[in-house]
């Protein structure tokens, strides 16, 4: 089996739409966002994403994962407001 | 001076936010929200970082559609827009999963810097405050290039 090598991040957001990605972080640009990472999942279910992290941390894994969705940010159709007070 | 690209034609703004927890670290897509006072980080995500929810304080917090109850938790370290911030207070709630971020980047993070918002390229840009008359010039040459 070959080495999984690290890709652009720009790549892997390209290759799969409307999926949530899990991206294991190899590289980061000058200011510090990420640049280049290994795919280690793409599913349309978050919490099969979810899941995933859980299990990998659970064997070890500490470096720095990447939880994207790729696509619209709410389903069409779909309004959003937000707003959060504290302290009532 | 740090930029960070978003996309203008999308509901609302993400950027994505490196969360240094107890057990882990992620980049997640959060919403910039100027209209929460607090950050807030999905319920699920806190406990992939490893926070136990239980144990963690209750907050009352208003939103838009009524009265409900966070968690108030302590991220290790949050950077965002070029900002790095350790031990930061968070909120977590459950958010809705059709919502496709998770967490809110509120006020209290960004009344760290200066930030400036270019809707029609989408770029936000931050600044430390101006300390003297030159160091605002300084930092005008800066905005220029995002205008």
């Amino acid at each position: 089996m070959g080495e999984i090598r690290p890709e652009p991040i720009e790549q892997i957001r390209q290759r799969y739409k409307n999926e949530w990605l899990l991206i294991k972080v190899t590289k980061h640009d000058r200011s510090g966002f990420p640049i280049e990472g290994i795919l280690l999942l793409h599913t349309p279910d978050k919490e099969e994403v979810h899941e995933a992290i859980l299990n990998l941390r659970e064997r070890g894994e500490t470096g720095e994962l990447m939880f994207w969705f790729e696509g619209p940010l709410v389903p069409e159709g779909w309004e959003v407001v937000l707003s959060v007070l504290d302290e009532v | 001076m740090s930029w960070t690209r978003f996309d203008p034609t999308a509901t609302f703004i993400r950027v994505p936010v490196r969360i240094v927890g107890l057990q882990g670290v992620e980049w997640l897509g959060m919403a910039l929200d100027t209209g929460s006072n607090r950050t807030v980080l999905s319920e699920l995500a806190a406990i992939r970082l490893g926070y136990d929810l239980v144990s963690a304080p209750t907050v009352h917090i208003v939103t838009a559609s009524g009265i409900a109850e966070a968690r108030l938790i302590f991220a290790r370290q949050i950077f965002a827009l070029g900002m790095t911030v350790d031990e930061f207070p968070v909120l977590v709630m459950p958010l809705p999963t059709r919502l496709r971020a998770d967490g809110l980047l509120g006020l209290d993070f960004l009344r760290c810097r200066k930030l400036f918002c270019n809707f029609e390229k989408g770029i936000l840009l931050t600044l430390p405050f101006s300390r003297n008359l030159m160091h605002r010039f300084a930092l005008s040459a800066q905005i220029f290039a995002a205008l």
